[in-house]
């Protein structure tokens, strides 16, 4: 009770003070090339505010206790963890401040992002950018690979950095489905053969958004034709294909199609409790930490499509207006280490993929990395990237999610 | 009162019944689900159970703790605010008749008429060129808007019944304004003070979308916290946070709950409008 | 002079921020904020806000969540009312479980009403146990569905108490003597109710559901949690539009907090009138 009556005095009386004022280092241009010492010097004893989608606990518990815990330690940094519903949220928080001109005392330190969000976010000027070089750490990431140059074909230019990659992959119960179909040639079959039995979020939600984008490549006869720039010859010819292709389907699905779920999540728990048999995850890894803590069957299998699934890489951002640069980068430089990315590989953590070279890190990180056994029902990453395809650069994804909606959704 | 036939009897008992069950219902599944692991149709209860939700609410990583004592610090706050500001504006409004009396109404009224999503808009950009967005202060602020009527309601309710006269005889036997008020005053309007109070906590307990969008994501106060697990499909430890969010309101209503019911007319200042 | 100094902080409060936040909300709709650079006022969110069809559909969905729910919890709340006024056996019971349910948040029941009517959910499980569907699909859609059974279900559970309590202590502050002049007039059981009782609590019931029906027009968390992906309820629609990225949508969001704000009072003035005229003629 006693603390219950000092917070509620902190609540009231400190309440003006905006949480969490610290030694500010609003000014990123002061601090690119810097040396390395002099940045975590000024970062430390400050705070740096993180806003990630929360919805995880394994995440979190990663995000909070392993990361959080080393930058407590050896930087005197505490990580203020802000759990978000949806990433655009944090973007929409920026964008409001920077239309309200604040420029030097955002509430956001740093966001995990990519896709349409960062193209919002550089596009708009609200990115703080051409920093990536002072940290030591960004040794390690192949900035060759335009995977990681290019978030969703928007080049990064030193305007986030590479925090995981990930690759589309479809789940199904081995209790409940015998063949799964493993291309989208045989999904949309298998789909008019069991009604009712399939489903995808609506995009604009990420998940539902990839899942369309790969009807899309079907129907273009493969992705060649669409790399580059937008072309909305090309588009209006492949998006009315696909339109036809998914209103074709649409009786066949969920709920006969009068309704689509609005998130990832709630599709899983359709698949969970059988009202569908097929699932699928941009993070293929979800698979086994889902089945370890009760959210799926245990005999859920993840496999990957003969013609392929899609890829990308995930990033973490530096607000323009983040008071706390230097903790922020100071953070991105923990979570890039070898250390970092290898307990976020382990499977019964998260599972997912570096961003990293491994090989680039230690003998003894590498060793253990290596030693990694990849829990039986996840699909391995090395299998899957097999047949990886690219994304598409932002502008058509944005036509596609505005299409849906406008034919097939409403 | 004459004695009931044993059909009509029945008939109420039976009703009774169905509303218990009614009312608990949506709570059962919920608390199921904070002890289960793993729960698929067609199992009518879970197959395997597990503390595991319980856990991780309680950890440190989740939050959960800090933000149900934030939860309670902004709800009070928001509680005493509209207490100290809503008693005199009932007492106002329910011992006087004055010019534009009605147009005071309506305008305290309004923000039950009109919802705070309307609202909320339009003050978040104010609030963020002030510096208040993202600020514990600045939820406590945008939480007085639904709270402030209810306690204004039923203060008003109160001093509409309530007889000046004995203040007048305190103070002429030479009670200091603030003893009269201590001695005389306060108790006599005390029951509509907890009903107001209790409602007003209650409103302010349960914003989500106002605290959501003045908190910006940095105060996070436990319908926040409890809505990212929702909507994310963890329902063991979405069970886990909804039953302890749940909590602290029954605790306030046993303390409280003799006002409720009972004549003290708190309550009916609700038929004003 | 003293009643202007009681008033006074309650008022600022009310204008600064409520009329305060609706009018910087107005300003916004119509493009027009020197602050931030736009001095030319114009209709560009307003026509954009008319011209899409899925406002008009979520305007639909969103007057039959409230107005049902508001019907139905109001009639169910003077039955439980005059249940709970005469002594039998448990209405202690019910009486406190009547109070809690007042404690628990909307967020909280519309989760529970998820897992409760779901097509996986608690009564289909049942069904499944007693032979009644074999899988889920065969049971109806009460969640998620373009009827919005689901979130009207959940207010109806939230929303019973709340208004009964009101209805329970007007009831015991106007007592039990005109009924019984009634009665012993000669009134039937239904008569005294409906010319004798009904008018007295009459405003108690208006004036809480008028808060219901504002409430359930207005919120966002409950459809947020049982609604359909499309059409969305309008508050749903609205914040969505508020944090599109596309910044051009916030104008957009405003002037359909605003639309919602007058169709909210707008409604309100009609249903106390009609309901007004039904009771009293």
């Amino acid at each position: 009770m006693k603390h219950a009556l000092k917070m509620a005095l902190l609540a009231s009386t400190f309440a003006w003070a905006p949480i969490g004022a610290s030694a500010d280092t609003a000014d990123g241009g002061a601090l690119i090339g810097k040396p390395w010492e002099e940045i975590t010097e000024l970062a430390k004893g400050g705070e740096v505010n993180w806003f990630l989608w929360g919805g995880s606990d394994n995440i979190n518990q990663y995000v909070t206790e392993f990361i959080g815990g080393i930058l407590k330690d050896q930087y005197d940094i505490t990580l203020n963890r802000v759990g978000l519903s949806d990433t655009v949220e944090a973007v929409n928080i920026v964008l409001g401040e920077k239309e309200s001109g604040v420029n030097d005392a955002g509430s956001v330190d740093m966001i995990w992002i990519n896709g349409e969000n960062f193209r919002t976010m550089k596009q708009g000027g609200l990115a703080f950018c051409g920093y990536t070089e002072t940290l030591p750490n960004n040794a390690l990431v192949n900035w060759d690979n335009p995977a990681i140059a290019n978030d969703f074909g928007v080049p990064v230019e030193g305007c986030e950095v590479p925090w995981s990659k990930a690759q589309f992959a479809f789940a199904y119960d081995t209790a409940r489905t015998e063949n799964p179909p493993r291309s989208i040639g045989e999904l949309l079959e298998w789909v008019k053969a069991n009604p009712g039995e399939f489903t995808y979020p609506a995009p604009p939600d990420f998940n539902g958004s990839v899942f369309v984008r790969h009807v899309f490549y079907h129907a273009a006869g493969g992705v060649d034709s669409l790399l580059g720039d937008f072309d909305q010859a090309k588009f209006d010819e492949v998006s009315a294909k696909t339109w036809a292709i998914l209103n074709d389907l649409e009786p066949y699905l969920w709920r006969e199609g009068q309704t689509y779920p609005a998130s990832i999540a709630a599709m899983d728990q359709l698949y969970a409790n059988s009202e569908v048999n097929l699932t699928f995850n941009y993070e293929p890894a979800g698979v086994g930490i889902n089945i370890d803590n009760g959210t799926f069957p245990p005999t859920t299998q993840g496999y990957g499509l003969t013609d392929g699934t899609i890829g990308n890489t995930n990033y973490t951002i530096i607000p323009f207006n983040s008071p706390n640069k230097a903790a922020a980068m100071v953070l991105q430089n923990v979570l890039l280490s070898g250390e970092a990315q290898l307990q976020k590989a382990l499977p019964d953590v998260w599972g997912t993929k570096p961003a990293i070279e491994m090989d680039r890190t230690s003998a003894d990180v590498q060793a253990a990395f290596d030693a990694i056994v990849v829990h039986p029902n996840v699909v391995p990453a090395a299998e899957l990237a097999k047949n990886a395809l690219p994304e598409l650069q932002a502008a058509w994804i944005s036509a596609i999610e505005k299409g849906w909606l406008e034919n097939v959704g409403q | 009162m004459h004695q009931e036939p044993v059909l009509t009897r029945s008939f109420r008992v039976l009703t009774g019944i169905v509303l218990i069950t009614w009312l608990i219902l949506p709570l059962i599944p919920l608390a199921i689900w904070s002890f289960a692991k793993g729960w698929f149709f067609p199992d009518i209860l879970p197959k395997t159970w597990s503390l595991r939700a319980w856990e991780y609410a309680f950890s440190d990583t989740s939050g959960v703790i800090d933000s149900l004592w934030l939860t309670i610090g902004i709800s009070l706050a928001a509680t005493v605010l509209s207490i100290l500001v809503g008693v005199p504006a009932g007492r106002a409004l329910g011992m006087y008749k004055f010019r534009g009396k009605e147009a005071v109404e309506l305008m305290i009224l309004a923000p039950t008429i009109v919802p705070g999503i309307a609202v909320v808009l339009g003050i978040h950009s104010v609030f963020i060129s002030m510096g208040l967005n993202n600020t514990v202060f600045g939820v406590i602020l945008v939480h007085l808007i639904p709270t402030l009527p209810y306690m204004v309601l039923v203060m008003a309710g109160i001093f509409a019944n309530y007889d000046p006269a004995f203040e007048a005889q305190a103070r002429s036997l030479g009670a200091s304004a603030f003893k009269t008020f201590w001695y005389v005053t306060l108790p006599a309007i005390m029951p509509g003070i907890i009903v107001g109070g209790l409602f007003a906590f209650l409103v302010s307990w349960s914003q989500y979308i106002l605290t959501l969008l003045i908190g910006g994501g940095r105060v996070v106060t436990l319908p926040l916290l409890l809505f990212n697990f929702a909507t994310s499909g963890r329902n063991d430890i979405t069970g886990a946070i909804g039953m302890i969010y749940i909590l602290p309101g029954i605790i306030i209503l046993i303390l409280t709950a003799k006002h409720l019911s009972g004549r003290s007319g708190a309550v009916g200042g609700f038929g004003q409008i | 002079m003293k009643i202007f100094l009681l008033l006074l902080p309650a008022m600022s409060i009310i204008v600064l921020l409520f009329f305060g936040g609706l009018l910087i909300g107005l300003m916004r709709s119509f493009n027009y904020m020197p602050v931030i650079g736009l001095t030319d006022p114009d209709f560009s969110a307003y026509v954009a806000v008319f011209t899409d069809r899925e406002f008009y559909l979520s305007f639909m969905l969103t007057f039959h969540i409230a107005f049902t729910s508001t019907v139905i919890s109001s009639i169910l709340a003077i039955g439980a009312a005059l249940l709970l006024r005469r002594s039998f056996a448990g209405r202690a019971i019910v009486n406190f479980l009547f109070q809690l349910n007042l404690t628990v948040p909307h967020l909280v029941g519309a989760i529970g009403m998820l897992y409760l009517f779901s097509q996986s959910g608690s009564f289909a499980r049942l069904a499944a146990e007693w032979g009644m569907i074999t899988k889920p699909s065969d049971f109806p859609a009460l969640v998620f569905d373009p009827y919005a059974i689901g979130i009207i279900l959940q207010y109806v559970w939230k929303e019973i108490p709340f208004i009964g309590v009101i209805i329970l202590a007007n009831m015991q502050s106007i007592g039990e003597d005109y009924e019984s002049v009634a009665r012993s007039l000669g009134a039937s059981k239904w008569q005294t109710f409906r010319y004798v009782l009904l008018p007295l609590i009459f405003p108690g019931v208006l004036s809480a559901s008028v808060m219901v029906f504002a409430f359930t027009f207005g919120a966002y968390e409950i459809p947020a949690i049982l609604g359909a992906n499309f059409p969305a309820a309008l508050p749903v629609l609205a914040y969505r539009k508020y944090t599109d990225v596309d910044l051009a949508a916030r104008p957009e969001a405003m002037a359909m907090a605003i639309v919602i704000a007058i169709l909210s009072a707008v409604m309100i003035y009609f249903y106390v009138r009609y309901s007004r005229r039904r009771v009293r003629g």
